[in-house]
């Protein structure tokens, strides 16, 4: 259970949930260089979104082929919502105003939906089960389960679209114009606000994708899960190199790659035995932000920008 | 004045501006105003409801009780108010800009308290026919002067209701200048307010119900916004600008006397949990207000503090129980400790952009509590004694005072949270000297230099590098001092409070909110939203579910209508609201184009 | 009297593939004023990015008063040579003394410590500091501004602050990213006289400029910047004679440069 293959896979599944949250944390960034901490909690709806379909919606007993897209779409709806829904009313007033007006108010919203579905969502208060995807399969040596499965679909799946997306799409061109450089995008005739909300809501579908992964995988969500989840899929963009979207597909995986092997095999180091295990892994991956940013702040595959005076 | 006011304009256009919202004849505004004040402040004399059942007993004639007392003082403020607005000799300074807003809005207050208590009455005793005569005599006595206030011709012309309404309660754009005073005059004047401030703010602390204090909030915030709009807190500004040291040792020595107006030490725990708060607020506002740096782990530096401390105390559960450590070393290795983390943390980000600050600190706040939790032994090593964390901490003892136990001062018993509290006025009052002597400094210029345009700061000789470690490293350390004196309050020191976000104070998000509630780059603001923050859960019982609810809320709405704070910097002020709305993102990537604009030839 | 302040020696700079300076020497002697012209893209701001520490030359050297300048803006500043903005860069919430006293940062030295603890050598330097930053001021003008914030001045004065601001750090050659930028023809003689009157407190200029008038009755001597190239080099009159110049800024690549109009004048 335990081989190296099967700690790999887990990684890389685990880091390509990182990655799908990154996304939407690097393309805000890459187009208004904000980084929208309450990314994690847009998460957190998402898997919340996904829940409520489930449980209110969807008549007891309902197939899991059939439910599970039903669950994507109800997620979806609601983190883009909330996604598109604070860029509108949370940010774009502040454009324009000192650099930490925004973050405050990241700050503030992210409490704020923390807080509405802890008290007003029944039984948030507590981790509430989420239907899980729990076969398993083995290939070869390593074990995994259909939740694994969806995930390792919808990451392909996902990132295949949006590559798509921005090399060829009006919309995906658009917005690498935008994030080159705004002003002569928007005398070039694009509407910049359109293409910020695009990105906002591209980011949330994105994180209600790997809310409901994450739901699949672990069996239950809770009010608290984006917190971490958003810091760690922080810590995959900048890894990767923030503003690149692939990029923050390859940090998360590096990072879930990274915190799986250190968690797995760092207590057989002499003198570390007792900093192994699932609860250190946090500290892992934090360390390895710290040291990212020590030695290539501008991540894996960014580009060092200089300032211009 | 112009309570006479009823010349139409020449072009006898309908001038609806020049009369009040209410359609009575200008002429009786004033009477009511002054009529209702002395009515409502008499109403509170008979009883309001025929039970005790009812916290603060409204229920006896011939004197005010419980929220009774508070409708009294509105309505004496009230009538003070209408009698410097009659131009009363020896009451005019109350109003020196002669405008209307303060009459309406401390009307309002009246009003506010009076049928809150009435309505709190009727809900929470079940109808009407709870209330005595004299409930609804202070019903209808308090909304007298409102309809008075607003029966007051408008002094600008309004297009709609809104606009009006928003007139009424505007500050006049100029005060007229106080006329020169003698210090001595202006020595008593700030005497007077801190014995003001000091009844008023230990009247809060002292109040044993939630309708109380709701009560108590709505006389002191619509007071305050009253006595703003009348001007006089300008001027109040300028006289300590001009006795700077003696409103501070006035200052300290209201907070000194705190203390002693108690009589159950319950109460000074209150007091020094406030302190311990708003001095953490305060360091905090170091790195956010001074030097623009977001720092969203800051309580992990007090845990540091206050781990250190424990770890030092003599505490039997301490890894190190052998080890006691004097107070005064106790102090300076956490707050030692908390700089080499400062360092560690600061010195790889503050070379980047301020997000990635913000961003490690984050997760550096949500490390720490994991990595303390985990150092039990078992799961980690054997440091912190994992989540039941170190408990029976020692009370301090310094020269033969012991802490712990309650001492006699001339006449009055201090219990334990009175010797911390007055050990905490210490620790905030040099806090304060540290912010106040370094942002009036080199270094502190070029923490603000920084902020305001790093390139630019950078081109002047400045190591940005250098000088925003040197922030950020003061504020974790004073971060730590003040948590090894909390170590010491509250007896132990646990994993849980030491995290981003909780729904007891302090932890970061309650500490940047204070910061940014009560106005970044101030001294007095972090404090006021220190205390702020830290009663309003603590006496609204029902409010405590929602705090953090309320603080999320609260601050996406300050960003964006009043960012600010409640006490603004003159710079800051100028800063939020003089840049220009840019509909296009800021292009820069490294730094932050200044918001100069050209302003043409 | 011509003892060089700045020297720079083939210097060369490449970003990826693109050559943007291509060895260029350039020197400023003591109490000369210089001009730097060229248009659009030629490499100018390049040229100045690698003077002022912002960028380190792929080959060459520049060095101040026979040093090699160090990699680091604030280093350069420290070393001695101040500069000013395109689009004026003042901290713009400040005051207009304290936006002088930021200037003195690198020639006073009082850390966290002394402003701690606020002893005589502290507030002697804050004195002398805040004497000379007066003095500037005074210079300039803008003394009786002394507690207006930044921003509120007009145009003309920002542009006369943030030259008191460099010279605060009492800088051995001060290089001007086009001061006359967005300035009136009143505003920008002012500026030459301005300039004139640092020249006399014993300070190089450099000064880059689109305003070919304003650079011709500045500067003692001018050089051309073309395509990464120093083209000529000389006083006014053998600049403005050379028919390389008028070419470059005439040929079709930089027709739409609004300065050009006011650079053939004669």
């Amino acid at each position: 259970m335990n081989t190296l293959p099967q700690q790999l896979a887990n990684g890389l599944l685990l880091g390509s949930m990182y990655g799908l949250i990154a996304i939407g944390y690097t393309m805000v960034y890459g187009i208004v260089q904000l980084i929208n901490f309450a990314h994690g909690e847009i998460f957190m709806t998402g898997a919340f979104g996904a829940l409520t379909v489930y449980l209110y919606i969807l008549p007891d007993g309902t197939n899991m082929l059939v439910a599970v897209p039903l669950m994507l779409i109800g997620g979806a709806i609601v983190a883009v919502l909330i996604a598109v829904g604070a860029e509108r009313f949370a940010y774009r007033p502040l454009r324009g105003a000192p650099r930490l007006a925004p973050l405050i108010t990241a700050i503030g919203l992210s409490l704020a939906l923390q807080e509405v579905v802890r008290n007003f969502y029944p039984g948030a208060d507590r981790a509430r089960a989420f239907p899980g995807l729990d076969a398993t399969h083995d290939i070869g040596s390593v074990t995994i389960k259909d939740a694994d499965i969806f995930l390792i679909l919808a990451a392909i799946v996902c990132m295949s679209g949006l590559a798509w997306f921005v090399r060829k799409s009006r919309t995906g061109r658009a917005m690498q114009a935008t994030a080159q450089d705004p002003d002569t995008a928007q005398l070039m005739g694009i509407d910049t606000n359109r293409i910020i909300v695009v990105a906002f809501a591209i980011g949330g579908f994105f994180a209600a994708v790997a809310a409901v992964a994450y739901g699949l995988k672990y069996g239950n969500v809770d009010y608290r899960m984006g917190f971490l989840m958003g810091l760690k899929a922080f810590t995959a963009a900048v890894l990767g190199g923030i503003g690149n979207i692939y990029g923050a597909m390859l940090g998360g995986i590096v990072l879930g790659i990274a915190e799986t092997l250190a968690s797995a095999y760092i207590d057989e180091i002499p003198g570390m035995q007792q900093l192994g295990g699932q609860s250190w892994a946090n500290v892992w991956a934090f360390c390895l932000l710290i040291l990212v940013l020590l030695f290539r702040p501008q991540g894996l595959l960014g580009e060092r920008v200089a300032d211009r005076a | 004045m112009t309570e006479t006011t009823t010349t139409p304009p020449a072009d006898r256009a309908p001038a609806p501006a020049a009369r009040g919202l209410v359609p009575l004849p200008p002429a009786t505004a004033l009477p009511l105003l002054l009529a209702g004040g002395i009515a409502t402040a008499a109403s509170t004399f008979l009883a309001w409801t025929w039970t005790a059942e009812f916290p603060g007993d409204l229920t006896v004639s011939g004197y005010p009780g419980g929220l009774q007392w508070l409708t009294f003082t509105a309505g004496l403020l009230t009538a003070l108010f209408a009698l410097s607005a009659y131009r009363v000799r020896g009451l005019r300074w109350l109003t020196p800009a002669g405008n209307h807003a303060p009459l309406l809005l401390v009307a309002v207050g009246g009003f506010g308290t009076t049928w809150y208590t009435v309505l709190a009455i009727t809900i929470k005793l079940g109808g009407l026919a709870n209330l005595e005569p004299g409930g609804f005599i202070a019903a209808v006595a308090s909304l007298v002067p409102l309809v008075g206030a607003l029966a007051l011709p408008a002094e600008h012309r309004g297009e709609d209701l809104a606009t009006a309404l928003g007139k009424r309660i505007a500050k006049p754009d100029r005060i007229p200048a106080a006329e020169a005073t003698t210090p001595w005059v202006q020595r008593a004047a700030i005497t007077a307010v801190a014995v003001v401030g000091l009844i008023v703010f230990t009247y809060g602390i002292d109040t044993e119900y939630g309708e109380l204090f709701i009560g108590y909030l709505i006389v002191v915030v619509f007071t305050i916004w009253a006595l703003h709009t009348a001007g006089l807190l300008d001027r109040f500004s300028q006289l300590l600008a001009g006795n700077r040291s003696f409103a501070l040792a006035m200052g300290f020595l209201a907070a000194i006397a705190f203390p002693f107006t108690q009589t159950d030490d319950h109460y000074a725990n209150i007091g020094v949990n406030i302190l311990i708060f708003g001095t953490v607020a305060l360091g905090l506002n170091i790195v956010v207000g001074l030097a623009g740096l977001l720092d969203l782990g800051y309580v992990a530096f007090l845990g540091v503090g206050a781990y250190t401390a424990a770890l030092v105390s003599g505490s039997e559960f301490s890894k190190f129980s052998g080890v006691q450590f004097p107070f005064w070393a106790a102090a300076l290795s956490g707050a030692a400790a908390s700089l080499i983390f400062g360092v560690l943390i600061g010195a790889p980000t503050l070379r980047l952009r301020g997000d990635y600050l913000a961003i490690v600190t984050l997760g550096f706040g949500e490390i720490f509590r994991i990595a303390v939790n985990n150092m039990d032994g078992d799961s980690g090593p054997d440091i912190t004694n994992g989540p039941n964390g170190i408990p029976s901490i020692p009370d301090l003892s310094f020269l033969g005072f012991n802490f712990g136990e309650a001492h006699d001062v001339g006449g009055f018993t201090l219990g334990r949270f009175a010797n911390y509290y007055l050990l905490m006025v210490l620790i905030m009052a040099l806090v304060v000297l540290v912010y106040t002597r370094a942002a009036d400094s080199r270094i502190g210029r070029s923490w603000i230099a920084i902020r305001e345009d790093e390139t630019a700061a950078t081109a002047m000789g400045i190591n940005g590098f250098r000088v925003k470690l040197v922030a950020f490293a003061l504020g974790a350390s004073l971060a730590g001092l003040a948590g090894t004196v909390s170590a010491h309050v509250t007896y132990s020191v646990v994993p849980n409070p030491y995290q981003f976000a909780g729904s007891t104070p302090p932890n970061s998000a309650f500490l940047l909110a204070a910061v940014v509630l009560g106005g970044m780059g101030t001294v007095a603001g972090p404090l006021l939203g220190a205390a702020l923050l830290y009663l309003l859960p603590e006496k609204l019982v029902f409010l405590q579910d929602k705090s953090l609810l309320a603080f999320g809320v609260a601050l996406i709405l300050l960003m964006r209508f009043r960012p600010e704070g409640i006490i603004a910097n003159r710079r800051r002020q100028l800063e939020f609201h003089e840049t220009g709305q840019l509909d296009v993102p800021d292009t820069t990537t490294l730094t932050d184009e200044p918001a100069v604009t050209k302003a043409g030839t | 009297m011509t003892t060089p302040v700045l020297e720079a020696r083939d210097v060369t700079m490449r970003f990826g593939g693109l050559t943007a300076v291509r060895s260029v020497d350039f020197t400023v002697n003591s109490g000369e004023i210089v001009g730097l012209i060229g248009p659009n893209g030629a490499g100018k701001t390049t040229f100045f990015n690698c003077l002022t520490g912002l960028y380190v030359p792929t080959e060459g050297t520049v060095s101040y008063q026979g040093t090699v300048l160090p990699p680091k803006p604030h280093l350069v500043t420290k070393a001695g040579i101040a500069r000013t903005f395109q689009n004026i860069r003042l901290f713009a919430n400040m005051t207009v003394l304290e936006n002088v006293l930021v200037g003195r940062h690198t020639r006073t030295k009082e850390g966290l410590w002394s402003a701690l603890l606020r002893g005589p050598g502290f507030k002697k330097a804050e004195r002398d500091s805040e004497e000379r930053a007066m003095e500037l001021l005074e210079f300039i003008g803008l003394a009786h501004k002394r507690d207006h914030l930044a921003r509120n001045l007009p145009y003309g004065e920002q542009r006369k602050l943030e030259i008191a601001r460099a010279l605060a750090s009492e800088p051995g050659l001060l290089l001007l990213d086009e001061p006359t930028a967005g300035m009136n023809p009143q505003e920008t003689r002012t500026t030459e006289e301005l300039v004139f009157a640092i020249r006399d407190r014993g300070v190089a200029v450099l000064v880059i400029e689109h305003d070919m008038r304003f650079i011709f009755n500045l500067c003692d001597r001018v050089a051309v910047l073309v395509q990464g190239e120093k083209l000529v080099e000389g006083t006014s009159d053998v600049v403005q004679a050379d028919e390389r110049v008028v070419a470059a800024y005439l040929g079709e690549p930089f027709e739409g440069d609004p300065s050009t109009t006011k650079g053939e004048v004669q």
